[in-house]
């Protein structure tokens, strides 16, 4: 009864504060959506951090039992043919085609991931330097290289470009270079290696490639079953290192 | 009823942009929620005026509007300037949103034992 006589009952009363409320209402959807997202990365970012160690070691521990195990092979391998001068030519051979491939200097196959990244569909102002944080930069494929090499990439090609030890990635004048070659958006990486383990380690929580989702970015990360890369264009030149032979 | 329509609509408002938002830009989420605190001071200071019988839609709505604007503005200036302008505007109305709940209660108090005197007074048939 009390309440009753507080409602002079107004229809554009109702009205106006029903359209209000709807605005705050939405605002306020917006803030938590926004706040939560946030949330969620601040602890991914823990547990990321976690599990990636993990993977990491156990990754490292097989890698490590799989070398030793090809090292004794080898050995073994040595002993028996060390005799047979043409069992050792096969061998020197097989040896230099390891060492080509990783230098890049032969075109190579097998499964792998494609990863395509293009700008952001945000756009912010028209001021230049509020851009920069919608357009891939040089430093974003570098860690993303960093981070296909860490899965375990055993072949990565970006825009056709072969990377090989002594790849850089620069930008100069907003041109990024790969090889001393200027590329452009979209960026696609080709990478050969075990397919799980690379989508697994991009996708990480709170990884790179996470963040660039929430910025909008174009990520497209598929699985390839056959991948060709193609060798460096131009091999490595060696002016100043030279073998040193230990007596 | 008209009380909770208002609450509906305030649910509805947030469920249907908390599920479909975009991400909003980075940066954003300070004056976003400075607008939200001034748009709530508005809110309450409507239903405050309304109580008082002195509510007018104009000056509710566009204080409303008014309101949000003025005070995400002044925190992206004070941002821009290297102040933190968003404090004093925090400040301001957090005791303007106090004030006036603590006034809606002390009118919605004062109806009511203004009626409960005036039932006990009604002589009973």
């Amino acid at each position: 009864m009390g309440v009753a006589i507080l409602w002079h009952g107004k229809r554009h009363w109702t009205l106006s504060m029903v359209a209000i409320c709807l605005v705050l209402g939405a605002l306020l959807g917006v803030q938590v959506h926004s706040q939560r997202l946030r949330g969620d990365t601040e602890v991914g970012r823990q547990t990321g951090a976690l599990v990636s160690m993990l993977t990491t070691s156990q990754a490292q521990l097989d890698q490590h039992q799989k070398e030793i195990e090809r090292l004794r092979a080898r050995v073994a391998e040595y002993e028996l043919e060390v005799a047979n001068e043409r069992g050792m030519a096969r061998l020197r051979n097989e040896e230099l085609q390891h060492r080509q491939i990783a230098l890049g200097l032969l075109p190579v196959g097998g499964p792998g991931i494609q990863l395509v990244l293009g700008d952001s569909t945000m756009r912010a102002g028209d001021a230049t330097e509020a851009q920069d944080l919608y357009v891939i930069h040089d430093f974003d494929l570098v860690q993303i290289t960093n981070e296909l090499w860490a899965a375990g990439a055993e072949a990565v090609a970006l825009n056709g470009q072969r990377l090989i030890p002594g790849s850089a990635i620069t930008c100069s004048t907003r041109l990024i270079r790969v090889n001393d070659v200027t590329i452009s958006v979209p960026f696609t990486f080709l990478v050969i290696g075990n397919k799980e383990n690379l989508m697994s380690a991009l996708n990480i929580r709170d990884g790179m490639l996470d963040r660039l989702r929430v910025l909008q970015f174009k990520v497209e990360l598929t699985p390839m079953d056959e991948i060709v890369i193609p060798p460096v264009a131009v091999p490595p030149q060696y002016q100043y290192a030279q073998p040193v032979t230990e007596e | 009823m008209n009380v909770v329509l208002p609450l509906i609509a305030l649910v509805v408002g947030f469920l249907a942009v908390y599920r479909y938002a975009p991400a909003m830009p980075p940066g954003w989420a300070d004056f976003v929620a400075i607008a939200i605190l001034a748009g709530f001071d508005a809110l309450v200071g409507g239903v405050r005026a309304w109580l008082e019988q002195r509510f007018d839609e104009g000056v509710f709505v566009s204080g409303f509007f008014a309101n949000m604007l003025v005070a995400a503005f002044l925190a992206y200036f004070g941002d821009k300037l290297g102040v933190d302008l968003y404090l004093a505007v925090v400040v301001a109305l957090g005791i303007r949103v106090f004030n006036n709940i603590g006034r809606i209660r002390g009118l919605i108090m004062t109806r009511r034992i203004a009626d409960r005197h005036a039932k006990a007074a009604q002589p009973s048939p």
